[in-house]
């Protein structure tokens, strides 16, 4: 008999948006006004990215899009385009979500890296195209490569602290579904 | 498995129309903020006030613990700093004693030529609620929004100087763009050669002076206060020190302490009054004084008076 693994959906949503919730404050709160050097990684597009592809079910695309929009008029990003493209990318990860169940971490991180690249690089050509504004080129890639490195981390965190893990082969949820 | 399949194909459509109609709804919103920014801005302001004061609860323990670590670390230098504040204060005396002898002075002077300062200048206080969460942007938002009465423009300093601008008011909150933000734009001038220059913010902790007419005429160290031209600032507010970059490019070492902004004051600042015809303003038609207008009319009666 598997082990029924859905139960507590509700509850990891919950922590899902509870979480990416603190990360936002975290970058809010006012402590050091001078303009850094370097770009701190995009921890809450990491998050967002590890938890869609270990468990879709617990970041659903209108909870993605709403939090990448609140991100997007709180940080004074262009609202709505780095939403956008998030939310295809998380949508293109949760297609392959099956196929990462048995490939090697190195697959699920490589196809995580080309997608953030992707992402950024569009971004960068959007708004390169309507003439808006855009932050230095440095920042931008150091926040990039930031996030790409740190995936593996926030995976690990992921795993242990949140018990957000890849679905074992053949687990069924509440009502006796496969997952 | 199968079955699972057969009913994922069933939702697959649906959810994929509805999901490209959220991403089409996020790329439209997009489009409106490049094509109105404005009318964005002020739903982005809305949004901060609506969302903003809700965090303050939750950061109140980050800021706590990030308080204590750095008292912490000012406790480990405390002998250090000992040392230094008391040479600092031995220059310091030597400064009160000029400071005071200036300040007679400048009494006397402002005596004697019956000035009075502008009375319009008043200030409101805020509190930094947060900054702007990202490295790209240097801005903060304070507590203080259009029910106090803040304008879009109004400068806004710390306690020693000028920290930046308000750019967009919400009901409860406002956002001040830093000078240091790479859209910060502001006239200076440069004492004690009086030349005006721009301060260009360019995202580093040091913003650059641009448009210098002679840049041979300024020596690091010279104070940099803004200038009222064309009525975007009032007039010396201090802006902070000439210094010379690692790029060998002239920059302004800010007076405000950026390290902690906590209390901010914006300026109410008036607006100037504009002349919209400069001849009238110096000789008024009425009392024209000089060879006067030859009029014929006039010129025949006094003749005939004469006659």
């Amino acid at each position: 008999m598997a082990e029924r693994t859905d139960g507590k959906a509700w509850i990891n949503r919950g922590v899902f948006v509870l979480l990416a919730f603190v990360l936002i404050v975290i970058d809010l709160v006012p402590l050091d006004m001078r303009p850094s050097l370097w770009a701190a990684p995009d921890l809450l597009l990491a998050v967002t990215l590890a938890w869609v592809a270990r468990k879709p079910r617990y970041a659903p695309v209108p909870v993605v899009a709403v939090i990448m929009l609140l991100a997007d008029f709180l940080f004074m990003r262009p609202p709505g385009l780095w939403a956008a493209l998030v939310v295809i990318l998380t949508e293109a990860i949760r297609r392959q979500n099956r196929e990462f169940r048995n490939m090697p971490l190195w697959v699920e991180w490589a196809t995580v890296t080309f997608g953030i690249v992707a992402i950024t690089l569009v971004n960068r050509l959007i708004l390169a195209v309507v003439m808006a504004p855009q932050a230095p080129l440095t920042l931008t890639l150091v926040e990039m490569a930031g996030t790409i490195a740190i995936y593996p981390l926030v995976l690990a965190i992921a795993h242990f602290v949140f018990g957000v893990s890849r679905t074992a082969p053949g687990a069924l949820g509440s009502k006796g579904q496969a997952l | 498995m199968a079955r699972d399949r057969n009913s994922e194909d069933f939702i697959g459509p649906i959810r994929r129309l509805l999901v490209g109609v959220l991403v089409l709804a996020l790329a439209g919103l997009f489009l409106v903020w490049r094509i109105d920014s404005p009318r964005v801005e002020r739903l982005r302001a809305a949004t901060v006030d609506a969302v903003l004061p809700s965090f303050d609860w939750a950061m109140a323990p980050i800021t706590g613990a990030a308080n204590l670590i750095s008292d912490f670390q000012s406790y480990q230098q405390l002998r250090a700093q000992n040392q230094d504040l008391r040479r600092e204060l031995q220059q310091m005396k030597a400064w009160k004693e000029a400071a005071l002898q200036l300040e007679q002075e400048n009494a006397k002077l402002l005596d004697l030529n019956n000035v009075s300062i502008d009375p319009q200048l008043t200030v409101v206080t805020g509190v930094v609620i947060t900054d702007s969460g990202s490295p790209f942007r240097q801005s903060v938002l304070v507590n203080v929004g259009a029910r106090d009465g803040i304008v879009d423009g109004w400068p806004t300093m710390d306690a020693i100087g000028l920290v930046g601008r308000i750019a967009g008011v919400g009901r409860n909150s406002s956002r001040v763009m830093l000078l240091t933000d790479t859209s910060s734009r502001i006239p200076v001038t440069i004492q004690p050669s009086g030349q005006k220059a721009i301060l260009a913010g360019d995202n580093s902790r040091n913003p650059q002076l641009e448009f210098l007419e002679d840049t041979a005429r300024v020596r690091p160290g010279d104070r940099v206060v803004s200038s009222g031209d064309g009525g975007v600032f009032p007039a010396d507010l201090l802006v902070g020190q000439v210094a010379l970059g690692t790029d060998d490019r002239l920059r302004v070492r800010l007076a405000a302490d950026y390290q902690r902004l906590e209390f901010l004051r914006v300026l109410r600042s008036q607006l100037h009054e504009v002349i919209p015809d400069p001849d009238n303003l110096l000789a008024p038609e009425a009392e024209f004084f000089g060879p006067a207008v030859i009029d014929p009319a006039v010129l025949n009666t006094s003749e005939l008076t004469d006659g």
